[in-house]
């Protein structure tokens, strides 16, 4: 068996004093690490610095609500547990409660989730959506950053090398909108990594009609997650209607780049889109609004893309 | 005391063993001084091996290649072909083919090591798919067409038909590779014992392992003792595989003299085993002015990969069953086994049948639905029967019950008012499919190849042991085979021993494949206890023995393939009803009904675990088992990108059986293992076909492709 070196704090202060002054790889819930470092059967795996153990640093296990109201997540929290944590933003819980399969989500964490940097990573969408930042400590201090400028590329996010990720913020909810969407497209029903995952919110003016806020993002279409305050801004100020929902839809269409399967993430994309848009048009009485509510089940043909 | 109907369930013999996690697999399994193995393979699909760099390997470790075959012995692996090599020399035909084994006492410094072998190739052009072999991409490997294995049937006059048809439709089909994703990867190990070997082993067929290993140390088949471990899953993937894994084993064992292991891990097992033939099926078809079917011509090719081993038997089946659960008056059948520079297919639960039915089942849908009609009107038309004539000019020997398992899967799927309902296109569909399995081994090959023998032993003390080579690997035959003995005996179960078989004690019973372990042995079981039964009070110790027995009047001629295939088919109708979610092209499995004749159930929990495993294969299959072959490597290399269904995925399902005895099995019973994964991928095709309102001819489906055909798919009724 090859030994490794292995650091296990028992405090936040512990940890950012060690990587403050080693060069370790962070571990929490180790559902990406431990796979992406396995060797076959019988052998441990083989890292290439020393590794340090902050699963259960107590510090990052909390999730509670700023003095602002913003929702505050440790960076230690499981999928398991923010799922179930009705403080937490419902995209948020929604993504964190279809990742991977039930045992993945008792180990992963959400910092895990955001620092492993993949375009299809399941927390990123909702985090886009609703303007998160990353809250990062080191022996010198604290900054905070949106999750969208962490995440710089594929595989690459702005963290130095003493630091660490704390918190996450999320600064809106769902009490923030009128309307909401999510949905993953996943490889199948459980265990699924995404295909493409939508996350879309909306606010309308004390008229009812006219867009106040409106917001998109998507996940799986291109080398991060997707998401242009640009292609927002045609719709808010507006009232819905068909000509600015092809305008969002083209214009979104222009913001993704999926590599895999580009037809499909494209048309699926649009769809998603144009479903919500135009239902949140006839303000229906639920609040969440989904792909597919059984609305075609009596034989009327689908509304074609 | 196990008396009643036979069918009534009892707890499985193995249940609480393997709950409690008590049972031992092979990698459980540790022996002194015994070597860990890791195998040494191409990179390139095609290729010449110009020099291996081995490193400098410390005391006790060793790289084994063909050079080490002694004088005397064979370097290839007797399945049913004797093609494929053990070790490749100085060619290469796949990427994965096993080049070394690299042995020695530590597994990290092994890994090490391996990590370091540097093998120099010169790369050749390589033909991956079906038609880059036919098209003989790169030059031709095998013969000078790249064809492997070729068989043609005729029924009736098939040119005389077509000169007098109304209309001639032509279509093609395609289904892709599929991974056995058995739960236990493949492991064995083998040790010099005395003056042989023996091989701990996860496998299906362990008299196979002896036969095909043994030639390469020029030794009897006797010389290797085959101990079969508890088996966690194979579905074909461990019929013939074992075999390229203990080949390796049994020369390294027989150079350092020491045992030596291997475990494959689960991305290993992947890449480097057996898959479903990806096939291509080309129908010509001619109906008459009424649209009725008067000939059908069709040409069936298999991706054999780079060694034939058992696919002409595959390939076989699959054209035995090119015309499903039909009665045509004119049949022409060709089928190919095509060379390609793709890691070898071999059996998977099916056998080739599955490819053929799927292809005949969906054609026969876009007939109808090409003249406006309902599919299951059509396919009515043409259900075969008792005494019809069948694609090998045999005929039915038993009574088909087709009608009547219809009529349960029409009341339990409410499929008459929902396929009304439902109109094409509108996100929602039921669809029917029809599907039989010969049981057993075609023709008369259990008695002219095989000759399979069973024994009973009856102790002292009152046990009685069952002793053949059949194998449990999930499917309940260490349940099954002590439920027909412990019946006939009228013993409680707990006093029938039946073990993991040890090619050293038992006789050959045959392979635990083609369906013919209930069907075949179960009867030599039963036909051995009756023998024993007055003889069991007054005897002490003593041993019955019974051999396999073709009944006669049903001829068969393996050399031209004409005759009787099969005496005893499984029958299955299931319906699936799925809805399509319009924005997303996400497929939904709302209701999935079956019902089945496998003659008498022996078990019938048993059986319904077998149906509802069965019948999800099948649907995974079709759906979003995806597995890619690029350049030669497969690219879908784990479970998370591999997409087998979970549970989550498919709702409960409605399961029936209609009561059907055969004559020669027992208790009536017959094969079904493989006829519960027939059908359910065609079902499946059908209702998102409808719901979509395209034409499907192409699986597996995933979600991009179902948005795919939603955009530009053919519609139903468009002419074919």
């Amino acid at each position: 068996m090859e030994e490794m070196k292995c650091y296990m704090p028992k405090t936040l202060k512990e940890a950012l004093e060690i990587k403050s002054r080693v060069d370790v790889i962070p571990m929490a819930g180790g559902s990406d690490l431990m796979v992406s470092h396995k060797r076959t059967i019988g052998l441990t795996p083989v890292f290439e610095k020393p590794v340090m153990i902050i699963r259960n640093l107590p510090e990052l296990k909390r999730i509670y609500l700023n003095e602002k109201g913003e929702c505050c997540i440790g960076a230690g929290c499981t999928s398991s547990e923010i799922a179930s944590n009705t403080l937490c933003p419902w995209h948020v819980r929604q993504a964190a409660s279809r990742m991977g399969a039930i045992g993945l989500r008792n180990s992963a964490t959400i910092a895990g989730n955001i620092a492993n940097a993949s375009p299809k990573g399941d927390t990123p969408g909702p985090l886009y959506l609703l303007d998160a930042r990353v809250k990062l400590q080191s022996v010198n201090g604290v900054r905070e950053v949106l999750v969208s400028d962490f995440i710089v590329k594929f595989r690459t996010i702005d963290l130095r090398a003493d630091e660490l990720i704390t918190e996450i913020i999320v600064p809106y909810s769902e009490d923030d909108f009128d309307y909401i969407f999510w949905h993953k497209v996943g490889t199948r029903k459980a265990n699924a990594i995404s295909k493409i995952t939508v996350s879309q919110a909306i606010r309308f003016e004390e008229d009812g009609k006219t867009v106040a806020d409106y917001r998109v993002s998507a996940t799986a279409t291109g080398s991060k997650t997707n998401r242009s305050r640009d292609v927002e801004r045609l719709l808010i100020g507006k009232e819905i209607s068909s000509d600015v929902i092809e305008a969002v839809i083209a214009g979104f269409d222009q913001v993704i780049s999926p590599r895999a399967m580009p037809e499909f993430r494209r048309e699926a994309t649009r769809r998603m889109i144009r479903r919500f848009l135009s239902q949140a048009a006839l303000h229906p009485a639920d609040k969440v609004i989904d792909t597919y509510d059984e609305y075609h089940v009596t034989g009327q043909p689908i509304p074609r893309g | 005391m196990v008396t009643g109907d036979i069918s009534k369930a009892i707890r499985r013999v193995d249940a609480v063993a393997k709950c409690e996690g008590t049972v031992k697999y092979v990698s459980d399994y540790t022996f002194e001084d015994c070597l860990w193995g890791r195998l040494v393979r191409s990179s390139i699909p095609r290729g010449i091996i110009k020099a291996i760099h081995v490193p400098e390997l410390p005391e006790g470790y060793r790289f084994i290649t063909y050079k080490d075959i002694p004088e005397g012995g064979h370097n290839y692996l007797h399945m049913i072909a004797t093609d494929w090599k053990c070790f490749a020399e100085n060619e290469v035909r796949y990427v994965g083919e096993t080049i070394g084994i690299i042995v020695g006492p530590d597994k990290t410094t092994l890994e090490n090591l391996k990590e370091q072998i540097v093998i120099d190739y010169e790369a050749q052009e390589a033909a991956i798919s079906i038609e880059e072999g036919l098209a003989c991409k790169g030059g031709a490997f095998v013969n000078d067409n790249n064809i492997f294995c070729s068989l043609q049937l005729d029924v009736g006059n098939v040119d005389e038909a077509f000169q007098k048809a109304d209309k001639i439709v032509e279509e093609t089909f395609e289904t892709g590779y599929q991974e056995h994703i058995y739960l236990e990867t493949n492991g064995a190990c083998c040790k010099p014992e005395g003056d042989g070997y023996v091989i701990y082993a996860s496998a299906q067929c362990p008299f196979y392992i002896r036969k095909s290993i043994a030639p390469l140390l020029g030794i009897s088949p006797e010389q290797i003792i085959v101990r079969q471990t508890t088996t966690g899953g194979a579905f074909g993937g461990k019929e013939h595989f074992p075999d390229v894994l203990c080949g390796p084993l049994l020369v390294a064992a027989y150079v350092m003299k020491k045992g030596v292991k291997v475990i494959f891990d689960r991305e290993e097992d992947i890449e480097n085993s057996v898959k479903r033939h990806p096939s291509q099926v080309k129908f010509k078809t001619a109906l008459d002015k009424e649209g009725n079917i008067i000939a059908m011509d069709s040409q069936v090719y298999y991706n054999v990969g780079g060694y034939l081993s058992s696919s002409f038997v595959v390939l076989q089946r699959g054209c035995f069953h090119v015309t499903g659960c039909y009665s045509f008056p004119n049949i022409r059948t060709k089928g190919f086994g095509v060379a390609t520079n793709a890691f070898p297919s071999c059996a998977f639960r099916g056998f080739g049948a599955p490819q053929t039915l799927f292809a005949v089942e969906t054609h026969m849908c876009h007939i109808a639905e090409m003249q406006g009609l309902d599919p299951l009107e059509y396919k009515k038309r043409y259900f075969i029967k008792q005494g019809d004539t069948t694609s090998t000019n045999g005929k039915i020997v038993e009574r088909v019950m087709i009608p009547e398992m219809l009529d349960q899967v029409l009341k339990a799927s409410d499929y008459e008012r929902k396929v009304k309902e439902y109109k094409w296109g509108s996100g929602k569909g039921i669809g029917i499919s029809f599907y039989n399995h010969g049981g057993a081994f075609t023709g008369n090959g259990e008695q002219a190849l095989i000759k399979g023998k069973c024994r009973l032993h009856k102790f002292a003390d009152g046990h009685v042991e069952i002793l053949c080579g059949q194998t449990e690997m999930g499917q309940g035959f260490h349940t099954i085979l002590p439920k027909i003995a412990a019946h006939v005996l009228e013993l409680p179960i707990e006093k029938v021993i039946f073990l993991d078989p040890d090619t050293s004690r038992v006789p050959d019973s045959g392979p635990t494949a083609a369906s013919r372990s209930t069907m075949i042995v179960g009867e030599l079981v039963e036909r051995a206890a009756t023998l024993m039964k007055p003889r069991y009070d007054k005897e002490e110790d003593f041993v019955v023995e019974t051999q396999y027995e073709h009944p006669e009047g049903y001829p068969w001629d393996q050399s031209t393939f004409q005759g009787y295939a099969y005496l005893g088919y499984g029958w299955g109708v299931c319906a699936v009803e799925v809805e399509v979610d319009p924005c997303t092209a996400e497929v939904t499995t709302k209701g999935i009904w079956s019902s089945h004749d496998c003659g008498h159930l022996i078990d019938e929990r048993i059986v319904h675990g077998q149906v509802n495993g069965g019948i999800l294969q099948g649907i995974g299959w079709a759906s979003t088992e995806v597995m890619q072959n690029v350049d030669g490597h497969f690219k879908q290399t784990s479970m998370s990108d591999y997409i087998v269904p979970t549970s989550m995925d498919y709702p409960k399902q409605g399961v029936y059986f209609v009561e059907n005895p055969y004559e020669w099995g027992p208790f009536g019973a017959k094969g079904m293992g493989e006829l519960v994964f027939n059908g359910s991928g065609a079902a499946y095709i059908d209702a998102v076909s409808k719901a979509i309102g395209k034409r499907i001819s192409k699986i597996p489906l995933p979600t991009e492709e179902v948005m795919n055909y939603m955009l530009k798919g053919q519609d139903l009724k468009e002419a074919l």
